[in-house]
């Protein structure tokens, strides 16, 4: 456990509080944010790669979210859900072939370099289009942005590209970098990539690794008066237990994500002092998902995939591992997605009897030691749950023959081993459904994407019919038959099982209730903070 | 007095004799009392013990049989304990036959490499050795070896300083046997009871390291082990301590066990060579 010496400047800021409250007694009383302080929350993982321009994903944004702004954040009440950031309005055209964004004026880069629209259009067409992981789909039409002025950027398509869609992917996708430094170099291999540069509230100050992230006050940030904490501090507690002891011993105020083990919420709030938080998560949906190689000959036959989705007990899952924290899943868009989902695909009952005879009429039948084939079951390191799900798969596999042989890697070497050198036959993968199904969740059944691009459908799987849904719905302007194409699209995925999806869930944080301003916009944990206050 | 009595006579080793009598029953009878895979969804999940007779100690996150993982697991402990302990013996021995025999420049380099091996703290190469090759049962058995060979080479390679000195050995060399064969026939035999002495502590030692890998995540994920069930009740210490305290105190039974009865064996064996 990492301790933080005492500098001079924290111990002249309390007292410098301390004064302030005795003259005006009436403070601490107040409704209004306090400013100053140390906010130190836990952090679960290490992201080698800080740039959320280029690896979209919530892990990365949890940090960098507060030092990297994006064009508009999730909101619960704003226009179309969205609240403006670094763009003051957006404005897509009838033919679906372009998109205005006004920008903000007077903002500044960290190092004091002004913000413009040549960052965006740079931010656009180098990293989003040809480096995000989300970015490559949503912006592959992305031909050119124009610049008429400092302040106004005109994304350019060269197919019509629907405007539901980039509106739906500004919270996640639109991390804006500063062009003046990575256009220099191999932007993958940049400085910043570790210690990004942004127009946040707060700026990367440093990373101690194995202990944690420090980001401190952006002090020229473009609202006056925020960022109100003086500092963000991301403990790195890789043991999930340890998160619960931190917030009771008050080493840490916040655990998002989960971080207290759902095992222990129940006592935990019990506890004064502390609140167990379910808001502040709506706009990210994880889905449990069993992600297929179709290269293992075996589970290139429907039947085998069939048999596997009879063989899982989604309520005994949501029960057990997610211990009521979760809701059962019946295709690629999850059930509390208001837009798109649709309950009418092929189910798949729990019936261990049916899966049996499957794989039998399939032509695997049991050995002699009951065994029909083997495959390599590689659970994501990234939960508890994703882990626990893989020890209950393993005895749901065995329960119809198949004997997993559970392979357990820290993430980096999971991600290595499925998305890269497809080293599996099964995965339990964890992806994030992000309000519109062509950002985050058609990637997942789509070919030809390239080796390496974590969270994609890196299985070999091949369908030239789903295919061609995902080209149409991606050019579909009209909002109502767009949906009507992602409703055939959950039919189809749930028909030919390109991957198993098994339950929904979203997190759940921990917090002291001395931290203002918490759980505000339905992406909460990976937005940028600024207005988030320790109360005295 | 025979060496039985006397070991009966002391009542440390007759309870490690007890506690190992009692696990390796445990280890052998598991597949009799508990046929399904121990991993395999036994009923509600967290159980605490003592409240379902079917399932004595309870169930995990999962609704596994504690019970059953507990049996199953202790042949996990035994077979790596026991299987390590003999490669570690057995690489030792040789290394530390030849080094002692032999003589000269290769004696200098087996001490060498043994040394180069006991500046490293034997877990830390346990764990580079897993991680780099991958857990499995076999790997972590080679991984705990790696580790503990160095001890008996150099009380091997002491015994055989001495042994070798001796007239029977030089009475086989006037008849011609081959060095290997003296080495390995006639001086090694000679040179083992000391080694062995030392076997307890690498038993002991082998089940903790294993557990201890186990408990980081790098034993085999698909076979009960002690650790792993530490590990995996660590989630929920809190809410249900049965989950890591039960294999815990499985773990130290049988640690202080082993240690117990070696110590008794090497007690009354030692007094029986001062005796002769």
């Amino acid at each position: 456990m990492s301790e933080f010496t005492i500098s001079r400047r924290t111990v002249l800021a309390g007292s410098a509080f301390l004064l302030a409250s005795t003259a005006l007694p009436t403070i601490g009383l107040a409704q209004t944010p306090r400013k100053g302080g140390r906010l130190v929350v836990a952090a679960d993982s290490e992201p080698r790669n800080l740039n959320p321009a280029i690896v979209a994903s919530n892990g990365v944004f949890f940090i960098s979210s507060k030092v990297v702004e994006t064009l508009a954040e999730a909101s619960f009440d704003g226009k179309d859900g969205l609240d403006p950031r670094l763009a003051l309005s957006w404005e897509g055209a009838a033919d679906g072939l372009s998109v205005t964004f006004k920008l903000r004026d007077g903002v500044k880069w960290h190092d004091g370099k002004p913000f413009t629209s040549a960052d965006v259009a740079f931010s656009a067409l180098q990293i989003w289009k040809p480096l995000q992981n989300l970015g490559r789909t949503v912006f592959k039409d992305l031909e050119a942005v124009d610049t008429p002025d400092e302040l106004t950027a005109v994304f350019k398509f060269a197919k019509p590209t629907p405007f539901q869609l980039i509106r739906n992917a500004l919270p996640a996708l639109s991390s804006v970098v500063p062009k003046h430094i990575y256009e220099t170099g191999k932007i993958e291999e940049n400085p910043a990539t570790n210690a990004p540069i942004g127009t946040g509230p707060f700026k990367f100050a440093e990373h101690k690794p194995g202990e944690y992230y420090r980001l401190e006050k952006n002090a020229d940030y473009w609202v006056k008066d925020e960022p109100y904490l003086d500092e963000i501090i991301y403990q790195v507690l890789p043991d999930r237990t340890s998160a619960a002891s931190a917030l009771e011993a008050e080493e840490i105020q916040l655990a998002a994500f989960s971080a207290v083990p759902l095992a222990d919420l129940d006592r935990i709030s019990k506890l004064p002092g502390l609140k167990v938080i379910t808001k502040g998560y709506e706009g990210l949906t994880y889905q449990l998902v069993v992600e297929i190689n179709h290269r293992r000959k075996e589970l290139a036959d429907l039947k085998v995939r069939q048999a596997i989705a009879h063989a899982i007990d989604k309520d005994f899952v949501v029960k057990t591992v997610f211990l009521g924290y979760a809701t059962t899943a019946t295709g690629p868009v999850p059930k509390n997605d208001p837009q798109f989902y649709t309950a009418d695909v092929p189910t798949y009952a729990f019936d261990v009897a049916k899966a049996n005879a499957l794989l039998d009429e399939a032509g695997y039948s049991k050995g002699d030691d009951g065994k029909r084939f083997s495959l390599k079951l590689l659970p994501a390191p990234y939960f508890n749950e994703t882990k626990q799900f893989g020890d209950y798969l393993r005895q749901a596999l065995a329960a119809i023959g198949i004997d997993a042989q559970l392979i357990n890697n820290d993430s980096a070497a999971h991600i290595k081993a499925v998305y890269t050198d497809h080293a599996f036959d099964l995965a339990v993968g964890p992806p994030v459904f992000r309000g519109d199904p062509a950002i985050s969740t058609t990637i997942l059944v789509q070919s030809g994407i390239p080796d390496g691009v974590p969270f994609s459908n890196q299985g070999g799987y091949k369908s030239d019919e789903l295919d061609a849904l995902i080209a149409k719905a991606s050019e579909t302007l009209d909002t109502a038959a767009r949906t009507e194409l992602y409703k055939a699209f959950q039919k189809k995925v749930a028909e030919d099982l390109p991957l198993i999806n098994v339950a929904e869930w979203s997190f759940i944080s921990v917090v002291r209730d001395t931290v203002g301003n918490i759980a505000n916009n339905p992406r909460w944990a990976v937005s940028n903070w600024a207005d988030t206050y320790l109360a005295g | 007095m025979s060496p039985l009595c006397r070991f009966l006579r002391t009542p440390e080793a007759v309870a490690g004799a007890i506690i190992l009598v009692a696990l390796f029953a445990m280890a052998l009878t598991a597949p009799l009392f508990f046929p399904r895979d121990p991993q395999a969804i036994a009923g509600p999940a967290l159980l605490p013990p003592f409240q379902d007779w079917s399932l004595p100690l309870g169930t995990d996150r999962l609704g596994r049989d504690v019970t059953a993982e507990l049996f199953h697991g202790a042949r996990t402990s035994l077979a790596v304990g026991l299987a390590a302990a003999a490669a570690a013996l057995v690489i030792g021995a040789v290394v530390g036959t030849l080094a002692g025999f032999a003589g000269g420049l290769v004696d200098e380099m087996l001490m060498r490499i043994t040394d180069a091996f006991q500046t490293v703290p034997s877990f830390l190469l346990a764990l580079a050795f897993v991680s780099v090759v991958g857990p499995s049962l076999g790997v972590v058995v080679a991984a705990i070896a790696l580790g503990a060979w160095t001890g008996p080479a150099r009380v091997a390679r002491a015994e055989v300083l001495s042994i070798r000195e001796r007239d029977f050995v030089a009475g086989a060399r006037v008849i011609g046997m081959h060095p290997l064969e003296i080495a390995f026939r006639e001086v090694l035999p000679n040179a083992l009871p000391p080694v062995l002495a030392l076997s307890s502590v690498i038993v002991a030692a082998a089940i903790l390291t294993e557990a201890a890998l186990s408990f980081l995540g790098l034993g085999d994920p698909n076979r009960v082990t002690w650790g792993g069930m530490i590990a995996e009740g660590r989630t929920v210490l809190r809410t249900a301590p049965f989950l890591s305290i039960v294999p815990g105190i499985a773990l130290v039974l049988t640690v202080l066990g082993v240690y117990l009865a070696g110590e008794g064996v090497v007690e009354t064996t030692a007094v029986r060579r001062s005796l002769s």
